[in-house]
């Protein structure tokens, strides 16, 4: 019943939303939905990680301590950037653009729901209409600023991923037909599929588990599938982005991890393991490569989630005790930082009113608030102590070191090149003479709610709190590990 | 209807499924290519239907009515729509002209067949034998969308993706359950639906639905 409120609260919310006249009621309901579906999410997480695995309508949904995760994950983040989302919303649109205020706000909570559904249902094929579905809520999100940029890198999301994800259709129904053709009963849910694995035709979920890793690897933004990404998480709004970043990301990475539990019970994990250390390694080089000299700071934000997406791969592939612990941690914290600095990125735009670092200088002094953040958030993200991201990198790396040496050092090289590029850039914004702004920071107390992720990306960093640990560990057994 | 059968006729409507596909690149004004598609979707309608009299499945049923339903009349009209709204009847250049297109196909086909026949060969269906059939298609109306600059022909070719992989989900396993079926079509649907306002959207902006305009995004 719980599990059955979670969904419906922001499908519900989108609806009346897209209903209302005026602006004070969307605001309120678009902040109590994301308060509520906060609220439900929190009450699931719990129950969940006493060791229940909750299910509903009949055998679709169904929450062990994996999907626990991303529930957390989205429903977190979700109301951060719902609450921050008023403000920029407020300050972006006037009340002459009240339909794209309209159209802003029912997205927003459709995007949450589509998003919810792929991380809880049990059937892989309607996982796939989920992540399918978030394409959809999300790309008039991509245009809402209606310039030719943005039009650009809308259209170029909607056919890229929409292409993508085709792909891994072929994939869930090759591992549906492995699943079918030999456990008999027709049935394409995971927990059936799972218990099935030791059964089913081994070339048969090799060449799934390919158009799955294209596919879904696509939506998690994984090289050389990326190239949509940096366009569509550039133009659109910053709480967008923050959610496509942090969140989106995590989820396609989510779907590749469900059918990698299939195939490593199919195929032994071998196989599914040199794919994502190949795939996560080539990703953290691209990053690197478009991340020194980078010219756009939302563009760095979004490389910078290429990178990261691609470490948690290698974490993936790593494997191990320490190699999925670390991936699972730093799925969380790359959210937790990735959503922060693209919330912030919006403050520098509404002040600057442009993307290009060039144009941004004296960040600090023009905006103490806002600079001080960033660049706080900057720290984490690169990977400095006392932030949590820098445990997660060293975990993974750690237990790359055991494995597979060659990889963790090309890994750890590329992530000393990222640093220097992504530090020399925000350099720049941060010092130098303001051009003639006001002083003062846009939306300063909107950005209450990023006390938050500062303090859950502290306190992961200088001690990991045995509860959490548990919880990433009942995860593990999830994945089987 | 024995098994033998069965399979005679649905290889026979695959490879007209294929062929249609592969008519889409020699095609050139864009109501034509609209009718290939609806055409293509007809006749994978037809094979639904059949295989579900064979299996006596009646999702398999539901699943060939919702076809003819939605990609077979109302996508079509949806497309017709835009092609008559933004008066172009006829598709630009792409980027490899006619000949080499269908060597590329040629060549694609080869290579469905080298992925897809061992898969085929353990598969007990008596459809599973068209199986590379359908990946060829995928693979061409990928090719058909990186070859083309028209937006509307673009969105054709992802039509024609879909249809490949509807195709081959149905050799392979009779079709994906119901649910999983109805909700790839409302998928599609949405999708083309935005697809088309995207369509108008280029088409004032940049004067053309000529894709090869977007790239003021680099870096």
């Amino acid at each position: 019943m719980m599990l059955l409120s979670l969904l419906l609260i922001p499908l519900a919310a989108s609806g009346l939303i897209a209903i209302a006249r005026r602006r004070a009621l969307m605001e309120l309901l678009h902040a109590l939905a994301a308060m509520a579906t906060l609220g439900t999410g929190a009450a699931i997480v719990t129950q969940v990680w006493n060791g229940a695995v909750l299910t509903a309508a009949g055998d679709l949904f169904r929450v062990d301590a994996l999907s626990a995760l991303m529930v957390t994950i989205i429903t977190f983040l979700g109301a951060v950037a719902a609450l921050y989302a008023v403000g920029y919303i407020r300050a972006e649109l006037d009340d002459a653009h009240l339909s794209r205020v309209r159209l802003f706000f029912t997205l927003f909570h459709l995007f949450i729901f589509t998003m919810l559904v792929a991380v809880t249902t049990d059937n892989l094929g309607v996982m796939w209409i989920a992540v399918e579905g978030t394409t959809l809520a999300t790309v008039f999100l991509v245009n809402l600023r209606q310039t030719r940029t943005s039009l650009e890198a809308a259209y170029k999301y909607l056919i890229l991923s929409s292409v993508g994800i085709a792909l891994a259709f072929i994939g869930t129904a090759l591992v549906y037909y492995a699943g079918a053709a030999k456990a008999g009963e027709i049935s394409v849910n995971w927990s059936a599929l799972r218990a099935a694995a030791g059964l089913l035709n081994a070339d048969v979920v090799r060449l799934a588990f390919v158009f799955i890793i294209v596919g879904y690897g696509t939506k998690a933004g994984l090289a050389p599938m990326h190239t949509w990404l940096p366009d569509a998480h550039s133009e659109a709004p910053a709480p967008i982005s923050a959610l496509m970043s942090g969140v989106l990301l995590n989820v396609g990475l989510y779907a590749m991890i469900r059918f990698k539990t299939v195939v490593d019970a199919a195929v032994g994990p071998e196989f599914a393991a040199r794919l994502l250390i190949g795939l996560g390694l080539f990703s953290v080089l691209v990053a690197a490569v478009f991340l020194v000299r980078q010219r756009n700071y939302k563009r760095m934000l979004a490389y910078s989630s290429v990178e990261h997406i691609g470490i948690i791969c290698l974490g993936l592939g790593f494997g191990g005790y320490w190699g999925v612990l670390g991936a699972l941690l730093h799925m969380v914290n790359h959210a937790l930082s990735k959503s922060l600095l693209f919330i912030l990125s919006g403050n520098i735009l509404l002040k600057y009113h442009s993307a290009e670092i060039s144009d941004v200088r004296g960040l600090l002094r023009a905006s103490p608030w806002t600079g001080g953040l960033f660049l706080a958030g900057m720290f984490a993200l690169i990977g400095l102590p006392p932030f949590a991201p820098f445990i997660s990198e060293f975990i993974i790396f750690r237990a790359g070191l055991e494995s597979h040496p060659w990889a963790t050092a090309a890994g750890v090289i590329l992530l000393v090149v990222v640093f220097g590029g992504m530090l020399a850039s925000v350099n720049q914004m941060l010092y130098g003479e303001p051009a003639n702004h006001p002083r003062g920071d846009a939306l300063r107390g909107w950005l209450a709610p990023l006390a938050a992720n500062f303090a859950l990306l502290l306190m992961l960093g200088l001690t990991l709190p045995s509860p959490f640990v548990a919880a990433l560990e009942q995860a593990m057994k999830v994945l089987g590990g | 209807m024995s098994a033998e059968v069965l399979a005679k006729v649905v290889n026979l409507l695959s490879f007209v499924a294929l062929g249609l596909t592969i008519l889409l690149i020699v095609r050139t004004s864009l109501v034509g290519q609209v009718r290939v598609f609806a055409l293509q979707s007809f006749v994978l309608a037809s094979l639904s239907v059949l295989i579900a009299v064979y299996s006596s499945s009646l999702e398999l049923f539901g699943v060939g009515i919702a076809l003819v339903a939605i990609k077979g009349v109302v996508i079509p009209r949806v497309l017709n729509r835009a092609v008559a709204k933004i008066g172009l009847q006829r598709v630009a250049a792409p980027y490899l002209g006619t000949a080499p297109a269908l060597i590329i196909c040629g060549l694609l086909t080869i290579v469905a067949f080298y992925v897809m026949t061992p898969i085929a060969a353990s598969n007990p269906l008596p459809t599973a034998d068209a199986i590379p059939l359908a990946f060829a298609g995928v693979l061409i109306g990928f090719f058909i969308m990186v070859n083309r600059r028209r937006a509307v022909t673009q969105i054709l070719g992802f039509l024609m993706l879909e249809n490949g992989i509807f195709l081959l989900a149905l050799l392979a396993t009779y079709g994906v359950p119901f649910i999983v079926e109805m909700g790839v079509f409302l998928d599609v649907l949405v999708a083309v639906l935005i697809m088309e306002v995207f369509v108008y959207h280029i088409k004032d902006n940049f004067d053309s639905i000529d894709v090869g305009e977007l790239g003021k995004l680099k870096e």
